[in-house]
């Protein structure tokens, strides 16, 4: 039977609890927002506020520790999971601005540990919402440790003293991978940074030949918008309107065109651009079609270049397969363009 | 030129039949703008009865994807024919739509 100390402790947990659930409500959307603004994506944000019997049986174990409700600092604990062990520190150093953090009580227990020990991994901060006089239970913790975390939480046991020698051995060697896993996705999103800004680097000094050719060299070459010029010109023809359109899915067809580098991809236009245009003016000249997308010159380089190679209907066929999609028209649309463009010059000389 | 809408769960069809030119463009735009204001719907633009497509109906299906992907809906353009598909393809417009 409980204590009237906790009884008086559950009422007044009862009387507050409309006040934890709009703490909860303001917790998770300042989360939200501030993750957002700071661009940081993350695996999950929740918040629970304590349910009467899991508090009462916290103070069935506990009670005498607290004097009143707002001793309690986990009745609302909120969870932020990351993907990376680096966004912890980040999203840490971000909390730390949305609420006042109540130091003296507030842990880190990734520093806890021992040099020769592992186990549960996470950032623990005890915090105030400006206005509120009760705390809450920020738990900040990787999508790795979190795994762990749940699964070492339904083992049942409720203490590391109680968990049977062996089976806390095997946990602490999975927490120990986990935190070298974690390092690993780390030290590699780095890395994928670092050739990015490489790569940008080399784009911008127009050293193209050396930046090989995949989807984020490709991407960092559109940001140029290398085709824009193409596909003015083929605006001018009807004097339409151009609607910006993704181009990153000819990646696939430029690299069947044999182009390893953007340095190839920028011959590939240099070299086609003129018999992409004639090709778009003999099919959009005896049209009123005044709106195109960004996609039209692009599309028709890889037209000109596929016929120029002896490509012939099927390539063209495949052409419209891997970048429209599978469609028994393809087959027909592949012949209309053949035609369209046999009379371009080089396609003469080639008869 | 006629356009009929149905809706079908979380689907929104627009069933189109004759000539989209700039003659049919207004009632056509006028016809579809509950696809305009349809949160979360999958729109499908079925155009198994639609012959010819102007810059006009373009802009139609245009302001359709625009105006969806601000209410968290998704287009389809569904069963074009041969001659249609040509347009989407000299336009680049098969670059904007998912074509089934």
């Amino acid at each position: 039977m409980m204590d009237l100390h906790s009884e008086l402790i559950l009422e007044e947990y009862r009387e507050n609890l409309p006040v934890f659930e709009r703490m909860k409500e303001e917790v998770v959307s300042k989360l939200t927002s501030a993750l957002a603004r700071n661009g940081l994506i993350v695996t999950a944000i929740e918040a629970r506020v304590k349910t009467e019997d899991s508090l009462a049986g916290k103070l069935a174990l506990k009670g005498q520790k607290y004097a009143t409700l707002e001793d309690i600092t986990d009745v609302l604990g909120a969870r932020v999971i990351t993907f990376y062990t680096d966004d912890v520190d980040r999203i840490a150093a971000i909390a730390e601005k949305l609420f006042d953090v109540d130091w003296e009580n507030s842990v880190d227990k990734r520093r806890l540990h021992q040099l020769d020990s592992f186990g549960y991994n996470s950032l623990h901060y005890i915090c105030r919402l400006p206005g509120y006089n009760f705390r809450f239970e920020l738990q900040l913790r990787t999508t790795l440790q979190h795994a762990w975390a749940a699964i070492n939480h339904d083992n049942g046991y409720k203490t590391g003293v109680e968990i049977p020698r062996e089976y806390l051995r095997q946990m602490n060697r999975l927490a120990g991978m986990l935190e070298l896993a974690d390092d690993e996705f780390s030290r590699i999103r780095t890395e994928i940074n670092d050739y990015r800004r490489r790569v940008q680097q080399l784009v911008q000094n127009g050293k193209l030949d050396d930046v090989l050719l995949d989807g984020d060299t490709f991407r960092s070459f559109l940001q140029a918008r290398p085709f824009d010029a193409l596909n003015k010109r083929i605006a001018a023809i009807n004097q339409a309107e151009i609607q910006d359109v993704p181009l990153i899915r000819y990646l696939r067809v430029l690299k069947a065109l044999q182009c390893n580098t953007l340095g190839d991809v920028k011959r590939l236009i240099v070299k086609y651009e003129d018999d992409a245009y004639r090709l778009a003016r003999h099919q959009l000249g005896t049209t009123d079609l005044d709106i195109i997308s960004s996609s039209v010159g692009i599309q028709n380089i890889c037209i000109v270049c596929i016929l120029d190679i002896g490509g012939g209907t099927m390539g063209l066929e495949r052409f419209f397969n891997v970048v429209n999609g599978e469609s028994s028209q393809n087959a027909a649309l592949a012949q209309l363009t053949f035609e369209q463009a046999s009379n371009l010059p080089f396609m003469q000389k080639k008869k | 030129m006629t356009t009929t809408i149905q809706e079908n769960g979380k689907q929104l069809i627009a069933f189109f039949e004759g000539r989209l030119d700039t003659a049919a463009a207004i009632p056509t735009a006028e016809a579809v703008k509950p696809l305009m204001e349809a949160e979360n719907k999958e729109i499908i633009l079925d155009c198994s009865k639609l012959e010819y497509i102007s810059s006009s109906g373009l802009r139609i299906f245009l302001s359709i994807r625009k105006d969806a992907a601000t209410h968290g809906s998704k287009v389809l353009v569904r069963s074009i024919n041969a001659d249609i598909r040509q347009v989407f393809v000299m336009t680049g417009f098969i670059s904007l739509f998912e074509i089934e």
